[in-house]
């Protein structure tokens, strides 16, 4: 335990040394150069990044454009990951439902969600539903993919092991398959999880009135360098977060599987 | 008493003229030939065989995870074709569920079948202190050490209770010390709790400090060489002269493999 607590520390110690440095380098370039117009020093984005709580931009401030971000983002990552869970398991599993959804699937899974942004406002409209199916894509592909991974690596002797003790298939489904999956599902999630929140954000850049996308759009009407940089940080540390929800799910979920700390 | 189709009293598993191929690219491989025998209830048979005689193959076939590519296994009077409750095995591999806790891998069998809580718990509860792992029931198996997570394939193939126990080199993954005390260990847990049980080995120690009978096989593909029907008194001593002429008797017909 103590170890553990050391080894944080030092990571923790080691992670502000580097975002510090960061931080100096690019001030230090913006000061010695003639770039100032072009890229602001870290301070003034980091104040704007600040202010942005505080004064809204355009019509709201930074955690309002963010929740409207998320409002397109989190409801659709569940109705994908659900589907692509129930899908990808059973297309793993069955192989008659596989042969049928395959081919289907295979189509879909290289083209980029952003390549259905005039289709789907054509079918969507402008609004919250075009973006709900962009997002229901971009975490439907990689969750169906990763669980079909996962109901395929199945270790055939533990089915063999069920079989054994007596258990019936629909039990060993439930019993074995899921469980064994559930690590592979759980690493669709996060892929599905970082695409879903690049999607929303090049969604808003296309069309909309508020969200962390439209704050980057609408720096470039004004040719806000430093607004343009606000949303970016906005964009990453959301990200960050929804990560590292995600990995601790992941945790309480798997705490069957050992992992080094 | 049951009744067998050879006609004789008590035998719990019995096959007769079985033989095993593998077909590849490359053509068929005979794996094990024309084997025939019975296995009386509560009797300790020991299946030994140099390195890789097809010992594994023909406890597959017995146990029902695997065909017989001719010839026939009977268990209690029906023929055996895939696996069930009625005949447990302990793998090498031990192949435990690592997201259940020892209680889950162990009452396994019990919840698949549909017996209610109490009495899983009751049955879970017997046989994990049984093999030793009381104070050990919410672990999760990544957590035990080698010999611990064999005692729960142990006790998850005998809470099932199945009528005969297939147990496949289960101890070869051990280390020689625990290896040692696992032997100690199954003698104590079937004395407790007498099944019938057809262990493989290719430890010819282990073989004579187990057995009821030991089976000899012959290099692949697998025929019975000899029968042996050990009746020192147990606990057995792995050093008394008796034990050491047997030892010396069997490894002396085993075939020679490199």
């Amino acid at each position: 335990m103590r170890k553990i607590l050391q080894r944080m520390a030092q990571n923790s110690m080691y992670a502000i040394i580097s975002i510090v440095s960061f931080l100096l380098l690019w001030a230090i370039g913006v000061q010695l150069s003639d770039i100032k117009i072009v890229m602001p020093g870290p301070w003034e984005v980091i104040i704007d990044f600040v202010d942005s709580f505080i004064h809204p931009v355009g019509r709201y401030t930074m955690p309002v454009h963010i929740l409207y971000s998320l409002m397109r983002v989190v409801p659709a990552y569940i109705v994908g990951s659900v589907v692509g869970i129930t899908l990808g398991i059973l297309m793993g599993w069955y192989r008659p439902i596989n042969s049928i959804f395959r081919p289907i699937y295979e189509l879909i899974r290289p083209i980029p969600p952003i390549a259905w942004i005039p289709i789907s406002i054509v079918w969507f409209g402008i609004g919250e539903g075009s973006k709900w199916f962009l997002i229901f894509l971009a975490a439907f592909v990689p969750v169906t993919l990763n669980s079909i991974s996962g109901a395929r690596s199945v270790d055939p002797l533990l089915i063999k092991c069920g079989e054994m003790l007596g258990a019936s298939k629909k039990h060993m489904f439930r019993t074995i398959v899921l469980p064994f999956s559930v690590p592979y599902i759980f690493s669709g999630l996060q892929v599905g999880l970082a695409g879903s929140w690049a999607t929303v954000v090049a969604a808003e850049m296309i069309r909309s009135t508020e969200g962390v996308g439209w704050i980057i759009i609408s720096s470039m009407d004004t040719n806000d360098v430093a607004q343009s940089l606000v949303g970016i940080m906005g964009i990453g540390i959301v990200g960050f977060l929804l990560a590292t929800i995600m990995r601790n799910v992941e945790d309480r979920l798997c705490a069957w599987t050992v992992r080094e700390v | 008493m049951r009744v067998d189709s050879t006609g004789s009293v008590d035998t719990v598993i019995s096959c007769q003229r079985v033989s095993k191929e593998f077909s590849s690219k490359r053509g068929t491989t005979k794996v094990i030939e024309n084997i025939s025998l019975e296995v009386k209830r509560n009797e300790f048979v020991v299946l030994f065989g140099p390195g890789q005689c097809g010992k594994t193959t023909l406890m597959n076939v017995l146990s029902g995870l695997d065909t017989a590519t001719s010839g026939t296994v009977y268990s209690l009077g029906e023929k055996v074709v895939r696996p069930g409750a009625e005949r447990g095995v302990v793998f090498q591999s031990m192949a435990l569920f690592p997201w259940l806790t020892v209680r889950g891998n162990v009452a396994y069998g019990p919840k698949a079948r549909g017996f209610e809580k109490s009495v899983w718990i009751e049955k879970s509860d017997y046989y994990i202190n049984l093999v030793g792992l009381k104070g050990f029931e919410d672990s999760y198996i990544n957590k035990l050490s080698g010999g611990m997570k064999q005692r729960v394939g142990i006790a998850r193939a005998y809470c099932n209770e199945p009528e005969v126990l297939f147990m496949d080199e289960p101890f070869s993954a051990l280390d020689a010390q625990t290896r040692y005390l696992m032997q100690e260990e199954i003698m104590r847990i079937w004395s407790t709790e007498k099944r019938t049980i057809v262990f493989i080995t290719n430890n010819i120690e282990e073989a004579v400090y187990v057995a009821d009978r030991i089976i000899l096989l012959t290099n692949c593909p697998a025929k019975i060489k000899k029968e042996y029907h050990i009746d020192l008194p147990r606990p057995r001593d792995y050093t008394s002269p008796e034990f050491l002429s047997l030892r010396d008797e069997i490894s002396k017909n085993m075939d020679r493999t490199l």
